[in-house]
């Protein structure tokens, strides 16, 4: 089922006890980012949060957490929000196989309503606040940015929808992180390698599953677009930018066109990232913003990022799992049984495969690497058997304690890449990988004494199915 | 009245005012971007109390690293 925009999905966690409205007044700094942390702390089932009472404005609502819980992630793929972790997993592999579903485009939209083209004052039409205490500013964190390949600008697959941390550095201006490895990196290349400002357009409060295209790793020609209407079982709804040929979320609360200036680099951050640390000050692109429209009243929604646990790990904890899931399944079709890249992006992942002979799940290992997610992720691969539920994070501590002996099983490969904001590689972007084979020694790696693997009561399934019923 | 950025101890902008007339300011330091609201704790508001690992000197600024790299045609202009 698809959610038409950002506010039906909010009626939905309403109905579904999935949202806690604030009526407290708040302060922008500290309370909202506090509130948000500490909700984070309360468990893998929190509720989002709307505050309606911020201390300075009149009408001013923010929403937060909004995908920060697994209910919140299940209820987003219209299931059931008591639905095992592993469960989405497998629902939303099945959805991510059904890419492309050609989008729905429409002429008009609901943030038409309002339209700005003067006096330009983000700070007037958002109410923006400080995250953490060490953020260079004040930040937007969890906007869709569009933007198109201008070398083949009919390219529908190649326009990129993307989630990229902006800190608002004027009225009318944002700075931007669009590191090389981002999608965006390539058309800013295209544009400043011909002397030309990039169109960009920036959504805000977006329905969920756009969000959770943006910020799925696909590959560089695959459309969002079409990859959000397969998540959501429906044709995305889109409609063109006025001053580009760039398509919109036609659910989303506020929308800024703009453009990325060619040229332009300008001190941007610290900003405290999903790694658990701040990002240093850097020069970064800026985006000058041209035209503005929202709807009557518009709802910010906002993402807390920081120390993981937070919303991000939720947002981006399945859709970069089934990525990686699906490309070691492409080389080992009838081993691979499911992917937990769920730690901190995929810089620690846990694959649960079957094994052909001895050696196997150590090639499953360096292949996760190789992936493209892998290339700046997978800093430790641990490789499980296949009756191990990777999601379970005790399974996989009983097979690291009795599967994997050190001497054999213990794997670094010295000097592959990963992200630059991962704070321990040096130089950033270069680190030793590693993999821990946690699976059964297997023939011709005869090895241990696993030749007794303990068994279970008969009928424990039964039990399992009729505990859950009475618990109800 | 005069407001010191708290990070570079430049001289910053008023930003923005609150839509309930006098709850407080939001000013920018137009040399390191820093921003801030006048009701922030004073850890963030007053240069002689903000964390000094996060202050910055003007001087270190052109020298940032560049994310992503300038084409080579915008280099040395």
């Amino acid at each position: 089922m698809a959610y038409k925009d950002f506010r039906e999905f909010l009626t939905k966690l309403e109905q579904e006890g999935q949202l806690l409205n604030i009526h407290d007044e708040v302060k922008p700094e500290p309370d909202i980012a506090a509130a948000t942390n500490a909700m984070s702390k309360l468990g893998q089932e929190t509720p989002a949060m709307l505050f309606d009472n911020i201390y300075g404005y009149t009408n001013a609502r923010v929403a937060m957490n909004v995908m920060g819980s697994w209910p919140n992630h299940a209820l987003m793929m219209g299931m059931p929000k008591n639905t095992p972790l592993k469960d989405q997993f497998f629902e939303f592999a099945d959805r991510y196989s059904k890419f492309p579903m050609p989008v729905q485009r429409e002429e008009k939209a609901p943030f038409h309503e309002v339209e700005i083209t003067e006096d330009i004052n983000l700070f007037d039409i958002l109410p923006l606040f400080r995250l953490n205490q060490g953020d260079g500013g004040f930040y937007i964190d969890k906007a869709c940015v569009i933007s198109r390949d201008l070398d083949d600008p009919e390219h529908f697959g190649k326009q990129n929808v993307g989630i990229y941390r902006m800190q608002v550095k004027g009225k009318d201006r944002l700075g931007i992180q669009p590191v090389p490895q981002h999608d965006i990196a390539i058309h800013l290349r295209q544009a400043e390698e011909r002397g030309e400002n990039l169109p960009v357009v920036i959504a805000l409060g977006n329905e969920p599953a756009i969000t959770t295209a943006a910020a799925t790793p696909l590959l560089y020609d695959q459309s969002e677009y079409e990859m959000a209407g397969a998540i959501q079982g429906e044709p995305y709804r889109i409609v063109k930018a006025k001053d580009s040929s760039l398509d919109i979320p036609w659910g989303a609360e506020v929308v800024l066109e703009g453009e990325l200036l060619a040229g332009v680099r300008e001190f941007e951050g610290p900003f405290g990232e999903f790694t658990g640390h701040y990002s240093g000050g850097r020069s970064m692109p800026i985006i000058k913003i041209n035209r503005v429209y929202h709807r009557a009243n518009p709802i910010f929604e906002h993402l807390y990022i920081g120390m993981p646990w937070t919303e991000t790990d939720y947002m981006i904890g399945v859709n970069t799992s089934v990525p990686l899931y699906q490309q070691l399944k492409e080389a080992y079709p009838n081993e691979i049984v499911a992917v937990n890249a769920m730690y901190t992006h995929g810089l620690v992942a846990i694959v649960s495969t079957k094994r052909r002979y001895g050696g196997f799940a150590k090639a499953v290992g360096m292949r996760a690497m190789t992936t493209p997610h892998g290339l700046g992720y997978c800093k430790l691969v641990i490789v499980v058997d296949e009756d191990v539920d990777p999601f379970n994070l005790p399974q996989v501590m009983w097979a690291l304690s009795t599967k994997m002996h050190p001497k054999h099983d213990a794997v670094i490969i010295p000097d592959l890449s990963v992200l630059p904001l991962d704070p321990g590689s040096s130089p950033a972007g270069i680190s030793h990988k590693m993999i821990l084979d946690a699976t059964t020694p297997l023939a011709p790696e005869t090895r241990g004494h696993y030749s007794q693997p303990l068994d279970s009561p008969l009928d424990v399934d039964k039990w399992e199915k009729r505990l859950r019923e009475l618990m109800q | 009245m005069m407001h010191t950025c708290p990070r570079c101890e430049s001289k910053a902008d008023l930003m923005a005012k609150s839509p309930v007339e006098g709850a407080w300011e939001v000013y920018m330091c137009p040399v390191c971007i820093f921003t801030w609201r006048s009701i922030e704790p004073e850890s963030i508001t007053k240069p002689e109390k903000y964390n000094r690992a996060f202050k910055v000197d003007p001087a270190d600024i052109p020298l940032a690293e560049n994310v992503p790299p300038l084409p080579a045609k915008y280099v040395n202009k």
